[in-house]
């Protein structure tokens, strides 16, 4: 049985780099990769596989997991509660913190520079 | 059951054979040369499928579109992970992707000319009622003006 766990804890033994204020392209790729990476660890953590993912989010390739968690994709808004549900964690901090690396500019302005 | 297509691990190699970069490179060189913010670049999957990225160097450098080799069969998905087209035909795939690249540029070119013929409509409609009213009130206020209208 499946249980939720808290991002604060998964977080708490992370490294997790918050965006500069002002975002270049160049930025925005790095963001991208960190998310990815983040994705990842997340994906360990769940001892699930590139496969097994993209099983649980119903795609017909793995590839696009790849695609995300190396940093040149992002996941899509309307599959974050998917992506939380297979990564078992909270679908709320999880869009959040998909936010601060997506949209770091949009995050600030909701959530100010609190982590 | 995992729905997901892949393939045993002995028959991946992590790069790309140097033909195919070749054929992707050269297919894809009418979008590549056309649009100057164009690049790409290349990665792996996490059992060793090579992927391809074009890429848009603005605003981002974000993916537009994503060319992969699981086993035997290439993939290209779009930026958001949908599968436009999958096969064993590199080249054939390779010029589907080119014609989806530039129909969404035609869709952009097309709904470019089309706001621009509805502003124009919108401009000439307002302008003209704003220029006769001035020309109905030139007659009646001052006639020997109007002849100059």
């Amino acid at each position: 049985m499946r249980t939720t766990k808290p991002l604060a804890d998964i977080e708490a033994a992370q490294d997790v780099t918050k965006p500069s204020v002002t975002r270049s392209a160049a930025d925005s790729k790095q963001m991208r990769k960190q998310a990815g990476t983040w994705l990842k660890q997340l994906r360990a953590a769940a001892g699930l596989s590139q496969i097994d993912l993209a099983a649980q989010l119903g795609l017909k390739y793995y590839t696009f997991v790849s695609q995300v968690e190396n940093g040149f994709g992002r996941v899509p808004t309307e599959s974050m509660a998917n992506w939380a549900a297979a990564l078992q964690v909270d679908p709320s901090s999880f869009a959040r913190h998909l936010l601060s690396f997506y949209e770091p500019e949009l995050y600030r302005l909701l959530f100010g520079s609190e982590k | 059951m995992s729905n997901v297509i892949a393939f045993r691990r002995e028959e991946r190699s992590a790069a790309w054979r140097r033909h195919e970069l070749q054929q992707i490179v050269t297919s894809l060189g009418p979008v590549l040369r056309a649009d100057p913010a164009r690049a790409w670049d290349t990665g792996t999957t996490e059992i060793g499928d090579p992927q391809f990225y074009l890429l848009r160097q603005e605003p981002d450098e974000s993916c537009d579109m994503c060319i992969s080799r699981v086993g035997s069969v290439y993939v290209v998905e779009d930026g958001e992970g949908r599968v436009l087209f999958d096969g064993a035909n590199l080249a054939a795939l390779g010029e589907k992707a080119v014609a989806f690249l530039r129909k969404d540029r035609g869709q952009i070119i097309a709904s470019l000319a089309l706001a621009w013929i509805g502003l124009r409509h919108f401009v000439h409609d307002k302008v003209e009622a704003l220029m006769a009213e001035g020309e109905d009130m030139l007659v009646h206020v001052a006639p020997q003006l109007a002849a100059f209208v």
